[in-house]
């Protein structure tokens, strides 16, 4: 019993520990964040962290403590008997806390997070998403903005660029087949569009059409934050590390300019 | 000048018999030529012909494996016998039997671990040449990139089928099994002796594929990029069959030894918990790698052929469904064994009964039964929103039966006088690794977390903390364990607690990074990375480095304990099961009479005292 308590004190001890371990480094667990579904992910995670860090707590000390309690301990106070074998208290315990445990994480955060981004995903008659076809190709990101006119975004270096106004939500519809060559059907494979500042990536798969929505929510470009940047997750090839754009994250009113002198430029 | 005269006796042979290795590499190779050049010049000829085409290469290959098999030992054992005529079988001698063809299960266990242990080092050094590209942001080390990710693509092959599913299967499970069952032998040795070699060809062929030409698909050979690659896809799909192929076998050969071959008194309600991991991860292997075959011979086909099925017009979607139906239940097929080895190591050690053994097993099955459930989790960035969940929910629930093994290895250490020796101690590092790999397993079981680290190195860390932290410390804790029985000498215990705090140090230093490096914005298969990224690169790199020299002595210690260690006792461990009551190192038929088994293997209720004290060093 004594020893039960001892190990109780320690848990709850390091727990705490850990609890405010979670409170003062949790927020940074994705570095940085540009959308709202990075902050969505983020809060989850978060949310994660404070339920496991007593679980982790335990059995790690638990593989500590034993070992060393192990070594001291003498012949007579070790379990023997049915108890040695079983303890219907510690496996009811067990087993009713990892099913609880495990159905609390998938009502939440797991099915209400997950909700929240198919409500962002799903077409709303009315709202007004910035719509930006984007095809990727061995080993390009080719941005046209269907709204505006503009066929293929590209800045003065003539790289393909991705200019995005804040606070608005973004609609990416995702291809994968290359412009230069339309008639290779087998020409293109599996892509994965991400930009890790905005916390997700969707695959682009050749044949289908996929969808991913951002709302950015602060004004950062590749140049501000490296993590602000279209790269390809997806192995697609020797030319995958090089498959990434710059991103800019810019005002409504600089968004509307960059627009005219896309369309000015004949992109 | 003698001439034979009619009666008189047979000359006998002048020359031995060619090394069975040797003549197996001739055949394969006369095969090879045969069949290649008949397909090639003769039956398709291609424009220009030339030497090497792609139908030439796949049936060439298939001829010079069937020649492989023959050449080893199959003609005298297998193919002769099929067909009426009787060979009389020559038992090699000396250490030429481990390079021969033998049905002796202990043996064939030997020639599985060596095999694996090969393929964990050259994959291991794949994996070296990995970290020193990455010491840099730009290309340095690979000319071009894609030498890169085929090297990943080569390391991740060779580990996950020749080493992950292989040594506890058909290396530990063959050694052990039939004589933790109380058997001489297992239910059909022939299978194991032949499946063995399958494992060097396998590996073989996986490293010999560049010759082909690159394919950057990584071990998971995702279409269509594998058919746009150059050929060198050819030797993953041949090699991988091979390979799986010979886990099949293994798998079909121990489940009817754990099935029919128990020896008196070994009802199921007895049986060892490793016999119960073999048994469930057999079945996993027994449904599982059928359908991975046919999905890499659809793959071959789509190439050869060639077909559509996933190009843009066919399905790509559909090969990652297939890759995955089986993929996840590969990493179970690589953890379930070592489940067992902790269930089996952590009672001995402490003296103490195994603590809730149903839960145990209840854990492995339900494993087993869910790994089937849970493979869409892979593939969360290229599905529809509304089949993640049901994904989500299996993957979550998983974690249960995996947590009863912790469960039931800390009810069975707790209150008990636990020895830290150097296998129990590696077993602690597993389960605190394999800890760290399920918990992070928790945050990309959910959807919206995994959008971000999904194809990240976040990933990469999660995966190695199951599968090395999980697999390769217990295999480690496992060699350790019976080293004695192989053997019957003993490491040198500060020199394995060294080793074991050593890769202890390497493992988690590098792939704890990785965690962060991936939260940091850095994805996998990339040579070329962005600046901000190559400081922690680099003390990754260092880790990796730490841990790669940590294998090695590891290595090292393990064969020269083999070789001469100190002698100790029959059973040094004082454990219960079967295997510890043959003679170590085991004879060649390891009970002289069936064994009766009339208890539980796991009671220590006499405090551990062995019903026949053996004079000779206690380990540590």
């Amino acid at each position: 019993m004594v020893e039960l308590l001892v190990f109780g004190v320690l848990w709850v001890v390091f727990s705490i520990l850990g609890e405010l371990g979670v409170s003062a480094w949790g927020h940074n667990f994705y570095y940085y964040t540009a959308s709202t579904q990075a902050i969505d992910g983020l809060n989850a995670s978060v949310f994660l962290f404070r339920f496991l860090t007593p679980i982790f707590v335990f059995v790690v000390l638990m593989l500590i403590y034993i070992p060393l309690r192990g070594r001291r301990r003498s012949p007579e106070s070790v379990v023997r008997g049915k108890g040695a074998r079983f303890n219907a208290a510690y496996v009811t315990i067990w087993v009713t806390l990892s099913l609880a445990i495990n159905l609390l994480f998938f009502l939440h955060p797991t099915t209400s997070a997950a909700e929240a981004i198919f409500q962002q995903m799903s077409p709303q008659a009315t709202s007004h998403d910035l719509v930006i076809d984007v095809t990727a190709r061995q080993w390009e990101w080719y941005f046209s903005y269907p709204q505006y006119g503009i066929k293929n975004a590209l800045n003065a270096n003539g790289n393909n660029v991705l200019y995005l106004p804040v606070g608005r939500p973004v609609e990416f519809v995702l291809r994968s087949f290359d412009p230069n060559h339309p008639y290779a059907l087998g020409l293109d494979v599996i892509h994965s569009f991400w930009i890790p500042a905005f916390g997700e990536k969707m695959d682009v798969i050749p044949g289908e059409t996929r969808y991913m929505v951002a709302t950015p929510t602060k004004i950062t470009s590749t140049e501000t934050n490296p993590m602000v940047r279209v790269q390809c997750a997806e192995v697609c090839g020797p030319g995958h590390p090089y498959m990434y754009s710059t991103v800019h994250v810019v005002s409504g009113s600089a968004f509307t300019q960059w627009v005219k002198q896309q369309v000015k430029a004949g992109n | 000048m003698s001439v034979a005269r009619i009666g008189d006796a047979p000359l006998p042979l002048r020359r031995r018999p060619m090394a069975p290795v040797i003549r197996g590499l001739l055949w394969a190779a006369i095969a090879f030529v045969v069949v290649n050049c008949l397909v090639s010049y003769v039956i398709d000829p291609q424009y220009g012909t030339p030497f090497i085409t792609q139908p030439s290469v796949v049936l060439g290959w298939v001829a010079a494996l069937i020649g492989w098999l023959l050449g080893i030992g199959g003609m005298e054992n297998i193919l002769l016998p099929s067909f009426g005529y009787q060979v009389p079988y020559v038992e090699v001698p000396g250490w030429r039997r481990y390079f021969a063809y033998s049905t002796n299960h202990k043996v064939i266990g030997i020639q599985y671990l060596v095999s694996s242990t090969g393929g964990f080092f050259i994959a291991g050094l794949a994996a070296m040449l990995m970290r020193l590209q990455l010491w840099e942001p730009h290309m340095w080390l690979f000319p071009y990139p894609g030498q890169y990710i085929e090297t990943v693509g080569i390391h991740g092959t060779i580990m996950m089928f020749s080493v992950g599913t292989v040594a506890l299967v058909g290396g530990l499970g063959n050694y052990l099994i039939p004589m933790m069952v109380g058997s001489n032998s297992s239910a059909f040795p022939r299978i194991s002796a032949l499946s063995v070699w399958l494992v060097p060809a396998g590996i073989l062929t996986v490293i010999l594929s560049p010759l082909l030409g690159q394919w950057t698909t990584g071990w998971r050979g995702y279409e269509p990029l594998g058919l746009n690659d150059p050929n060198g896809i050819l030797f993953y799909y041949l090699g991988v069959f091979a390979l799986t192929v010979s886990s099949l076998m293994v798998s079909l050969n121990l489940t009817a030894t754990i099935l029919f071959k128990r020896t008196k008194g070994l009802t199921w309600n007895r049986l060892p918990m490793y016999a119960w991991g073999i048994l469930t991860v057999s079945l996993l292997n027994i449904i599982w790698l059928p359908e991975i075959d046919m999905t890499f011979v659809l793959g071959l086909l789509d190439r050869v052929v060639p077909l559509p099925f996933f190009t843009a017009v066919g399905s790509p979607l559909t090969y990652l469904e297939m890759f995955w139906l089986f993929g996840h239940p590969e990493v179970y097929i690589i953890v379930v064994p070592a489940f067992a080895i902790w269930m089996e190591i952590m009672p001995v050690m402490s003296k103490k009964p195994l603590f809730a053994r149903e839960w145990g097993i209840i854990g492995l099955i339900f494993v087993m039964m869910l790994s089937g459930f849970v493979w869409a989790h892979h593939m969360f960035t290229n599905m529809r929103l509304t089949e993640m969940l049901p994904f989500s929910f299996f993957t979550e629930m998983i974690s249960i039966p995996t947590g009863f093994t912790y469960m039931v290895v800390i009810g069975t250490i707790w209150r008990s006088r636990f020895k830290v020796t150097v296998p129990s101690l590696l077993v602690l590092m597993s389960m605190f690794n394999f800890l760290i790999g399920g918990m992070t397993g928790v945050f990309l079981a959910d959807p919206v977390i995994n959008l971000q680290l999904h194809d990240t190195f976040f990933v990469v860390a999660h995966f190695h903390f199951t599968i090395i932290g999980g697999m390769v410390f217990t295999w480690l804790a496992a060699m350790y364990y019976w080293l004695p029985k192989f053997s019957g000498r003993l490491y040198n215990p500060k020199l394995g607690i060294i080793g074991a705090i050593w890769v202890f140090i390497g493992f988690d230093g590098a792939f704890s990074l990785m965690f962060i490096q991936g939260l940091r914005g850095m994805n996998r298969w990339v040579p070329v990375y962005p600046q901000y990224l190559q400081g922690m690169n680099i003390v990754i790199s260092i880790f990796a480095f730490i841990l790669g020299l940590g294998f090695l002595f590891n290595l090292l210690h393990i064969v020269w304990a083999l070789k001469s260690g100190k002698k100790v006792r029959e059973n040094p461990w004082e454990a219960k099961t079967l295997e510890w009551s043959t003679a170590s190192p085991p004879a060649e038929e390891s009970f002289a009479a069936a064994p009766l088994v009339t208890g539980s293997f796991y009671d220590y209720d006499d405090g551990g005292a062995t019903s026949l004290p053996v004079p000779g060093p206690l380990p540590m």
